[in-house]
């Protein structure tokens, strides 16, 4: 971390929280998920995850605003680091026990909006996939269950009303976060089975990627327009026999990606469409080549809220390689999400995902109810079947039960 | 028509028997105001009267039936932040777009979601917005005297029927100062919703009604909204009511 933002971070989270224009929230949560499969390289049954997170925005002036978020994390599985160096980077293999989870400024000037810094940035208006979003790596250490990561940028967003354009420059790499090698949620191919594993490290890009966007609200619909040059955040894993040692050396690298996309709302009388489409190109040749599209229909039933979907793919040009790739692993197939309000502190919610060839399928059921003012439980199953030959099938061994408390404030 | 705004008010001067559209178009011409904000705390009481406590920031910038609003959540704390834009139109239902900072996205709310409760109060997505006074098809239904006011009582009906999640509406409006002191909503001669706006006071030239009592016919809850802060015609541009604007709170 530079030496400015280490001056500057604790200036900042420790303004009083009195001043009329600064504003802070944040939660405490435990959870727990058990398992009551093991896996070939993972015998735990039970995981207890920890995470404090403190958000706060300073607004000097009407035009300036300043926010930022930080997160402490501990959990019994060795997924989040035990160094208490913090971490603004989101580099590392394992979750960071102290991160830096956003910090920008933002300048407004009429219908100009600039934001500097780490902050998250979303493209796309499917909520089952989202193929256009590219400036927003996720953290997969439970395949099932991501998290957006932030992205160091420059944005810049000209908002008319009725059309915006968004510009994006983003000069350091953020990966995604996949599994660890010796945890659940990686299933290692047949070809290294009984091989150690050497993990040589990550090549991260060197250039800077950059996206602009235009959306145009009309009169009952809305569309967008999306162009991205950069890299996948997810990894190719390069691998090469290493005959010293009788092992596998691998080094992850990232893939140069090329995307256009577009997207697009409709509101109906009875249903929303809401559809999505990129065709990614990969100028270095080090990924396929492919098309991915999401067509959801949104309906709300008083308290039911209900979205289904198909998400498909058209591989155009294939690379041999060896990619984590949720994206394509949540394509073809059914994607669908109920959620039904109970009142207002309870709620049922299901997520389903169908693999069309049927060799893989995910669904979860939660439960969440919330206490007082500040208290809320979660408690949810998700199922996981399928083959081993599928992406989600794969992960066959990994139904677990989630229990979840938190304290927001 | 707007419920929740209760900006229905008018001169006494007029009170002679009227015409029922007139009636609504003048209140609402005397409520016009280029910008209002406020702060309102809601008591959410359920059918078991367990209460939950809400707050919501409320900011509006534009004339009425063609203005747009924001209202953004400001306790409990796990809905801070939460925020719906609202974009009238003179000649249709409102365009509404929810912002989650908890996934950082913005959802557009569609037509047929506008029936759904907002975020656990009675309020429906619908009562939020505004709707011109020429949407609807208006009829004198006679007098009646709410919280010991004299009030014309007028039954509207959408002229688009597909447009509104209510068949039709009966609205009291005050003869003293056509403020509008009673609406009750339904649907084929089913009560849904009534809402009932007292505490009325003259902020700026405007009477307006500072407490807003929703009664959900159907859950049998209800919601009671205070307005604090309240404030008219307050300096506001026109790009903080953008998504852009939804998205940087």
């Amino acid at each position: 971390m530079g030496k400015l933002a280490r001056a500057l971070l604790p200036a900042f989270f420790l303004l009083p929280a009195a001043a009329q224009n600064f504003t802070q929230r944040g939660f405490l949560e435990t959870s727990l998920e058990l398992y009551p499969d093991t896996a070939p390289n993972d015998s735990s049954h039970a995981v207890d995850d920890d995470l404090f997170r403190y958000q706060a925005s300073y607004t000097p002036w009407a035009w300036f605003r300043l926010a930022g978020a930080f997160d402490a994390r501990f959990d019994t599985h060795q997924q989040t680091d035990r160094s208490a160096d913090l971490d603004w980077q989101d580099r590392t293999l394992k979750r960071p026990a102290l991160s830096l989870r956003e910090f920008n400024a933002t300048i407004t000037k009429g219908k100009l909006t600039a934001e500097f810094g780490k902050q998250f940035i979303h493209w796309g208006k499917a909520d089952i996939l989202n193929p256009t979003d590219r400036f927003a790596p996720k953290d997969f250490l439970t395949v099932t269950d991501p998290d957006f990561l932030a992205v160091l940028a420059a944005r810049v967003i000209y908002d008319t009303g009725t059309d915006s354009f968004d510009f994006v420059w983003q000069p350091f790499f953020t990966p995604s976060r996949t599994p660890l090698l010796n945890e659940r949620w990686t299933v290692l191919p047949e070809a290294v089975n009984g091989l150690p594993l050497v993990d040589l490290g990550s090549e991260f890009p060197g250039r800077s990627s950059f996206g602009a966007r235009w959306n145009h609200i009309g009169s009952g619909y809305e569309v967008s327009a999306d162009f991205y040059d950069g890299f996948n955040s997810l990894p190719v894993f390069q691998g090469s026999f290493n005959a010293t040692e009788t092992a596998i050396d691998f080094v992850r690298t990232y893939p140069e990606l090329r995307l256009y996309g577009a997207d697009a709302a409709v509101p109906l009388r009875w249903f929303t469409v809401k559809t999505e489409a990129a065709y990614y190109t990969s100028p270095d040749h080090q990924q396929d080549e492919y098309v991915i599209y999401v067509i959801q229909f949104e309906r709300q039933i008083k308290e039911l809220s209900i979205v289904a979907g198909y998400a498909g793919d058209a591989i155009t040009a294939r690379t041999p390689t060896l990619q984590f790739s949720p994206e394509l692993g949540f394509a073809r197939a059914i994607l669908a999400h109920a959620q039904y309000t109970i009142d207002s502190n309870r709620s049922v919610s299901v997520d389903a995902a169908v693999r069309q060839n049927g060799q893989g399928s995910w669904l979860r059921a939660e439960y969440s109810q919330a206490f007082r003012q500040h208290w809320r439980a979660t408690a949810g199953y998700s199922w996981i079947r399928g083959d081993d030959s599928d992406f989600l099938g794969q992960f066959h061994r990994n139904s677990f039960a989630l229990l979840a408390l938190r304290y927001s404030f | 028509m707007n419920r929740l705004g209760a900006l229905l008010v008018l001169f006494c001067s007029l009170a002679r028997a009227q015409d029922a559209r007139q009636i609504v178009a003048e209140s609402e011409s005397r409520s016009r105001s280029k910008s209002q904000q406020y702060e309102g705390t809601l008591e959410v009481i359920g059918a078991s009267n367990k209460i939950s406590i809400k707050r919501w920031e409320y900011r509006r910038i534009g004339s009425f039936g063609a203005s747009k609003a924001i209202l953004r959540f400001t306790a409990p704390a796990e809905v801070k932040g939460v925020a719906l834009l609202i974009v009238n139109h003179t000649d249709r239902a409102s365009d509404q777009w929810m912002w989650t900072p908890a996934i950082e996205r913005d959802r557009r709310i569609a037509a047929q979601d506008r029936s759904t409760r907002f975020f656990g109060t009675d309020f429906s997505f619908e009562d939020l917005e505004e709707r011109d006074v020429d949407q609807f098809d208006y009829k004198l239904a006679g007098d009646d005297t709410i919280d010991g006011a004299a009030c014309w009582k007028i039954e509207s009906k959408p002229k688009q029927s597909k447009s509104s999640q209510y068949t039709s509406s009966m609205v009291w409006v005050r003869k003293d100062n056509y403020v509008a002191a009673q609406i009750e909503d339904y649907s084929k001669d089913k009560l849904i919703r009534r809402i009932h706006y007292s505490d009325i006071q003259n902020v700026g030239g405007i009477w307006t009604p500072r407490t807003v009592e929703v009664y959900d016919a159907n859950r049998k809850s209800r919601t009671i909204l205070k307005l604090e802060q309240l404030e008219y015609n307050v300096p506001m541009k026109d790009e903080d009511f953008t998504l852009e604007a939804l998205r940087r709170g």
